[in-house]
């Protein structure tokens, strides 16, 4: 099975959002600010909900938040990239 | 190091102080008493429900100096931020209140901690049965076992830290 890698857009969306802080979007989210710095370092992979509700307090699809790299087992190469 | 992480060093320092108190009275006695101290299984089941009760009492207790200091700290913080920023708004104690209770990442943190903190205590009541199959004496086995549950305990606790260091994916 092919492993995936997920990244995200969040410090970005922050930034264009009148600069949010990760306290902020902890807050608005329901969660910690150590969830949100790990789910941006990529320490964390969000729950669907929790990933939902990110996507909803910038007011963007999930797509825009997050994406993900498919990487082949095999090759350990990228097959597919989601932008 | 954010709140959780504090609070889990809180619990390894009660765990580490809860078993070497019960280590120091045991082998004190031990040397003092000697061999026939192995069959006395009273004595161990005493220091044993001893340091169960100390240790429930030592976790309040650091658990209550642990939030004062963190209070006091975040006071300070909260002092400085407001000297340096003029802007009023009390961000320090909001992030505390934030960030003091378990959201998704901290029950998954949990889950796996314990799971690790089972594998040992299973190890140990392996240990324990080998023990009693080797014809040692009970209060070895029941020594094995009460050292199962509290290093399973600090287990969970330096797991947590490592998770929290390194990261948890989902799955």
């Amino acid at each position: 099975m092919a492993k995936y890698m997920i990244h995200n857009n969040i410090r970005k969306l922050r930034f264009y959002n009148n600069e949010m802080t990760q306290q902020e979007l902890a807050k608005k989210t329901g969660v910690t600010r150590q969830t949100i710095v790990a789910i941006e370092n990529g320490k964390y992979s969000p729950t669907l909900e929790l990933a939902f509700r990110i996507a909803d307090v910038f007011e963007t699809k999930l797509e825009e938040v997050f994406s993900r790299e498919i990487i082949d087992d095999k090759t350990n190469r990228i097959k597919e990239e989601n932008k | 190091m954010y709140y959780q992480e504090k609070k889990t060093i809180a619990s390894i320092i009660s765990g580490v102080l809860i078993l070497a108190a019960y280590i120091a009275y045991g082998v004190s006695r031990y040397l003092e008493i000697g061999y026939d101290l192995l069959n006395d299984l009273k004595f161990w089941a005493t220091a044993m429900l001893l340091a169960i009760g100390g240790g429930i009492v030592v976790t309040i207790i650091i658990q209550i100096i642990f939030h004062i200091i963190l209070a006091v700290s975040n006071e300070v913080a909260k002092e400085l931020s407001k000297r340096s920023t003029r802007s009023g708004k009390d961000e320090t104690c909001e992030e505390l209140e934030i960030n003091s209770f378990e959201d998704e990442m901290d029950k998954l943190i949990s889950l796996k901690a314990m799971r690790n903190s089972f594998i040992v205590v299973g190890a140990g009541f392996v240990a324990a049965l080998v023990s009693l199959y080797m014809e040692m004496p009970p209060a070895v086995m029941l020594n094995v076992i009460f050292a199962a549950f509290v290093l399973g305990s600090l287990f969970e606790g330096f797991s947590q830290l490592y998770f929290y260091r390194r990261g948890i994916k989902n799955g």
